[in-house]
């Protein structure tokens, strides 16, 4: 197979002859490198090889510290917690939008029984190939239009898979379309193709959709048939309304019950033909925003117990920029996350502590250590929060499983805190992810003196948070004491606190319903309310001083703990870099500072200039920047063989690198081949790299440029 | 979709502020000069030339890749944590990833894709992937054939979906088991449109997959939309520039002063004309003179030539000159212009130079 394919390929392409050292491979569309080894030695033996690596750094770094052993405790440590943070991830998910769904599912048994009400077809008329005439009232199509609110269809596709789930729960047939389905080329055919593959589970090459009535009659259960497009926004608009129409002429025939997703209400305007829009009777139902399902997932996921697994500020900020401006979906953050994890994982050693970290008591954290103790000193790691910078040694070992179990404890009363701030902030409309990033900040923490009255800067959500409790008025101010006692449950003593805040709040009602009653005159009536209001507003500061008690005692975020690298990750940088690459950027980076990366003595000495020693396409990379929008090909050629052979009255003192040889005739011809073979290389290289667009035949002399800026 | 497409568009809008900002800055060289001033070698020789470049900083490079070693166990830790490899960065890393499989991948089936090859079908990858995945599950003799798919019907006659679906299977337990697509070039002339970037998308979505890949167009990223990236390639990006030449990738582009110059564009003319009749030739030597003496016109309106040829009795209608004609437009040796009459002109599209050349070396 590769070798027929590879054999068109060598005939039809070469602009010039092949060199003889490149192998067939190279030339084959496609090779197996090689097959798995068959057994598990030949794992260890590969773990072996890969562990010859230079160990000239201080610090274990990834890569050197893992063998076969240590790889494997991180890898289901990794897999663990990543297991755990994906399920509660679809469980929130699913859970925020478990109104929407038994909203829709009670919709689709309301017009299932309104389909039914107009159609009774037999057996006959339903295995008949062309629908049944019937008046134009029973046509009509029943479509749930599901508003997604959120312009950034990706993250939705997990809610539609959710909402097929949960309808298919339910007892109805379901099947979800995508826009793939409703494309030109594919038409009506395609769409109805893939709905007889998934309702009667078989390819089926006859676009029938008599082939379903009959399937839904032999059926005869009476349940409804769900079909789910799920992005309307790039579905083809004249395939999906030939497809409407086409269902609400069956649909006395089969009771065809239409969901289709959209960001916003008037888009199926703008896509579907007038025809079809007549066919749709439309029942509107909205998701939540794409900032709730943050809220939610990041409540659950970092906030709450989960894995353990915590993130610095700094990666705290970058994520959340990263979700505000620059990418906008979740799916982008969960990436982040998984990544972030993942790297936390590869990088710090002692990270396979956290498998079970939110389950674990003392005795598990000293039975894991006892199981590492071999692997800690092999590795002599050093975790560098401990403040001795003490090695992990058998005292350091006793202090780590301390360590742990302390660890734990803050990370429950951090999250009590948190929660507790964040409920308090929910009147003003505050974001759970930037309350997290002000939190998790070390120097507003190491800002908050003991002695200092305040615990927060002014004008930031902590402060706005606090104030809202002086501020919250008095039925508003119960429900937020009943979501704190929800909250700190787990925390006896902070418990008690709230319990003591609701008693005297109570406490106060209950004294101010018995000055007050019913028959009391106007003027002491309101001489009374103020005295209510001075009472209330005790209550509510007695609840602020609370809060800031909380911040300033169970607050300490993460990073500002001993030992807190086994579960924080702060590696912003590489996490970064891993996320979205930058080749745009990069590659250009590479070429112009091409000394740099290769840290090449000879090219580095002189900053700035250009040497012949150096990689020829940098040289020209750098030379095209002295052009505009378009290179003079001679010009450029002139000024790449200046540097790669400067004349002695040049400015380059640097010798070139063909002028070892004597100046014969002949040599000055090879070094003229040589340069023009190199310069030919470098114009394919930056072609390839796609920071050059070839000469056109209408200006056979220049060449464009692409690329302007880094 | 294009990437050249989306760079027309892009320059259009960054172009003029950095070129002003380049223009404030520094003095933009501005130059009639022609290539055909550049005295090209032979095409032969600047062949051979760029074959045997020399290499500069072997030793630097070596060592670049050496660094890169030390990165294998985790790059294996990121691949079995389920996420596809995107190695970025100048030079060719064709043999840093084919290394890396080999060392580090020696426990998976690895497939290699050639991307920077026209022409790859890439259901055909699909169909090998498949394959060397059910060879592999046979082949452990924990997993349970009776959980293996129905083999009646070859994989290279089955719908893409159900191949999908197979790939994406669990077959084994845990999810240490899956098949190594390594992709050269996923950005290649041959991968770039927009169905084949939407089925490696599938492809790498399947749990049974893991996708390694590498670019080197700085525009790659724009072939992905935000399912792809964030739900199906799931992308970690590396950024390993090797400094490495693109010998191989590189072996399909033309050599820029071995096409489009005088010399080669002369000596193409000369192979086509000297494979045409004595007539044609004759017709063409016509056409050329006229635009010899009459440099400053558009070119040779049809009917003059026309009238020229029956007149030394080369053609006998219009006909016969129209295939001759046809002949010479195949062959990109005529152009056809709008004469500002409205009149169609044929024009020689080389420079004088060149067009002496051709006619003394068809003499």
């Amino acid at each position: 197979m590769a070798s027929s394919a590879s054999a068109a390929v060598v005939g039809s392409s070469p602009h010039r002859p092949l060199p003889p050292a490149l192998s067939d491979n190279n030339l084959q569309p496609l090779f197996v490198l090689h097959k798995a080894a068959s057994e598990k030695e030949d794992r260890k033996s590969v773990r072996r090889r890969m562990n010859i690596a230079p160990a000239d750094h201080q610090r274990v770094d990834a890569g050197e510290c893992m063998d076969g052993f240590q790889e494997q405790l991180q890898r289901e440590a990794f897999e663990f917690v990543w297991s755990k943070i994906e399920k509660t991830i679809k469980a929130v998910l699913k859970n925020i939008n478990s109104d929407a769904f038994s909203e829709i599912n009670s919709w689709i048994l309301e017009s299932f029984q309104a389909i039914n009400s107009f159609s009774s077809t037999s057996s006959y008329e339903a295995t008949r190939s062309f629908p049944t005439a019937i008046d134009p009232a029973s046509k009509r199509l029943f479509t749930g239009l599901v508003l997604t609110r959120n312009m950034e269809f990706v993250d939705d596709l997990m809610t539609f898979e959710d909402l097929a789930q949960h309808l298919k729960s339910q007892g109805c047939h379901v099947a979800n379309l995508s826009s793939l389905e409703f494309s030109a080329d594919n038409g009506t055919g395609g769409c109805i193709r893939s709905l007889l593959r998934q309702f009667l589970l078989s390819a089926v090459d006859a676009a029938d959709m008599s082939i379903l009535s009959s399937w839904y009659h032999a059926l005869g259960n009476g349940t409804p048939v769900v079909v789910i497009v799920n992005e309307l926004e790039r579905c083809c608009g004249s395939v999906l309304s030939d497809f409407i129409i086409m269902l609400s002429e069956w649909v006395v025939k089969i009771p065809v019950i239409l969901i289709i997703g959209a960001s916003t209400v008037d888009v199926p305007g703008n896509i579907l033909h007038f025809n079809a829009l007549r066919c749709l009777c439309s029942c509107k139902f909205t998701l939540r925003t794409p900032v709730e399902r943050m809220d939610a997932i990041i409540e659950a996921v970092l906030v709450k117990k989960c894995s353990g697994f915590s993130i610095s500020q700094k990666v705290a900020v970058f994520m959340r920029n990263y979700f505000t401006s620059h990418d906008g979906t979740l799916s982008a953050f969960i990436r982040a996350l998984k990544i972030a994890c993942a790297q936390h994982f590869v990088t710090e050693p002692l990270s396979c502590l956290l498998k079970g970290f939110d389950e674990d008591e003392n005795q598990c954290f000293q039975e894991k250590y006892d199981f590492l103790q071999e692997a800690i000193s092999k590795y002599n790691w050093s975790i560098t929060s401990c403040r001795r910078r003490s090695k992990v040694d058998e005292r350091g070992g006793k202090k780590l499983v301390s360590a742990m179990v302390e660890l734990k404890r803050l990370q429950d009363g951090w999250s009590c805190a948190l929660m507790c701030l964040y409920e308090a902030g929910k009147r003003s409309q505050i974001h759970l992810l930037d309350l997290l990033c002000e939190v998790l900040d070390p120097d507003l923490y190491a800002s908050r003196s003991p002695d200092s009255n305040s615990s927060s800067r002014k004008g930031s959500f902590i402060s706005q948070a606090i104030q809202n409790v002086r501020d919250l008025p008095e039925a508003q101010f119960i429900n937020l004491l009943k979501s704190w006692e929800k909250h700190v449950i787990a925390i006896p003593e902070i418990h008690g606190k709230v319990k003591d805040l609701q008693y005297m709040w109570k406490f106060g009602n209950a004294k101010r319903r018995k000055e007050q009653p019913p028959d009391m005159p106007r003027t002491q009536t309101s001489q009374n309310h103020l005295n209510v209001q001075r009472a209330s507003k005790a209550v509510n500061d007695r609840a602020a001083i609370f809060i800031e008690y909380l911040i300033n005692d169970l607050m300490q975020p993460m990073e500002c703990v001993p030992f807190h690298e086994i579960v924080c990750f702060k590696n912003v940088e590489k996490l970064k870099a891993a996320l979205a690459g930058d080749p745009r950027r990069q590659i250009q980076v590479d070429l112009l500072g091409s000394c740099r990366t290769l840290h090449c003595s000879c090219c580095c000495r002189y900053r700035d200039i250009l040497l012949p020693s150096m990689q020829d396409t940098s040289i020209m990379y750098t030379l095209s920047q002295e052009h505009g929008d378009v290179i003079n090909l001679y010009d450029w050629y002139e000024s790449f063989k200046l540097i790669l052979q400067p004349t002695n009255k040049g400015k380059h003192k640097k010798q070139s690198i063909f002028s070892k040889k004597k100046d014969t005739g002949k040599s000055e011809k090879l070094n003229e081949v040589a340069i023009q073979g190199r310069f030919c290389r470098g114009v394919t290289e930056l072609q390839i790299a796609g920071l050059l667009k070839m000469q056109s035949k209408r200006r056979p002399d220049y060449l464009q440029r692409v690329a302007f800026g880094l | 979709m294009e990437i050249d497409d989306v760079d027309e568009e892009e320059v259009g809008f960054s172009r003029n502020y950095f070129l002003a900002k380049e223009s404030g800055s520094s003095s933009s060289k501005k130059s009639g000069r022609k290539v055909s001033d550049i005295q090209v070698v032979d095409e032969q020789e600047l062949i051979a030339a760029v074959a045997n470049i020399e290499p500069k900083h072997e030793k630097e490079i070596a060592a670049l890749k050496d660094s890169y070693k030390s990165s294998y166990s985790e790059w294996v830790f990121l691949l079995r944590c389920g996420f596809g490899l995107l190695f970025y960065g100048f030079g060719s890393k064709k043999a840093l990833i084919e290394d890396f499989a080999s060392t580090a991948l020696s426990e998976y089936t690895v497939v290699v894709v050639n991307g920077y090859l026209q022409s790859i079908n890439v259901k055909q990858v699909v169909v090998t992937v498949a394959e060397l995945l059910l060879e592999f599950l046979k082949s452990r003799k924990k997993s349970p054939k009776a959980n293996l798919p129905n083999l009646q019907q070859p994989f290279s006659s089955r719908s893409m979906e159900d191949l999908f679906s197979f790939l994406d299977g669990s077959w084994m337990e845990g999810n240490d088991c899956f098949v190594c697509v390594v992709i050269h070039n996923i950005d290649g002339p041959g991968l770039r449109d927009s169905d084949t970037q939407r089925c490696l998308a599938q492809l790498a979505a399947c749990s049974n997959v893991r996708i390694i890949a590498s670019i080197d167009h700085v525009n790659s990223p724009l072939l992905w939309d935000k399912k792809m990236v964030h739900t199906q390639f799931n992308w970690y990006w590396l950024h390993t520039p090797t400094y490495e030449p693109y010998k191989i990738e590189g072996m399909f582009f033309p050599l820029i002063l071995a096409h489009g110059n005088t010399t080669q564009s002369a000596k193409t003319a000369t192979i086509v004309l000297q494979s045409l009749t004595p007539n044609a030739q004759s017709v063409f030597r016509v056409l050329a003179e006229y635009q010899m003496s009459h440099p400053d016109e558009e070119g040779m309106l049809v009917s003059s030539l026309y009238a020229t040829c029956r007149e030394r009795f080369l053609v006998s209608s219009q006909v016969t000159l129209n295939s001759h004609l046809t002949e010479f437009k195949d062959h990109e040796l005529v152009k056809i212009k709008r004469h500002p009459d409205g009149e169609d002109c044929l024009h020689i599209p080389l420079a004088k130079e060149a067009l002496e050349k051709l006619l003394s070396e068809i003499n």
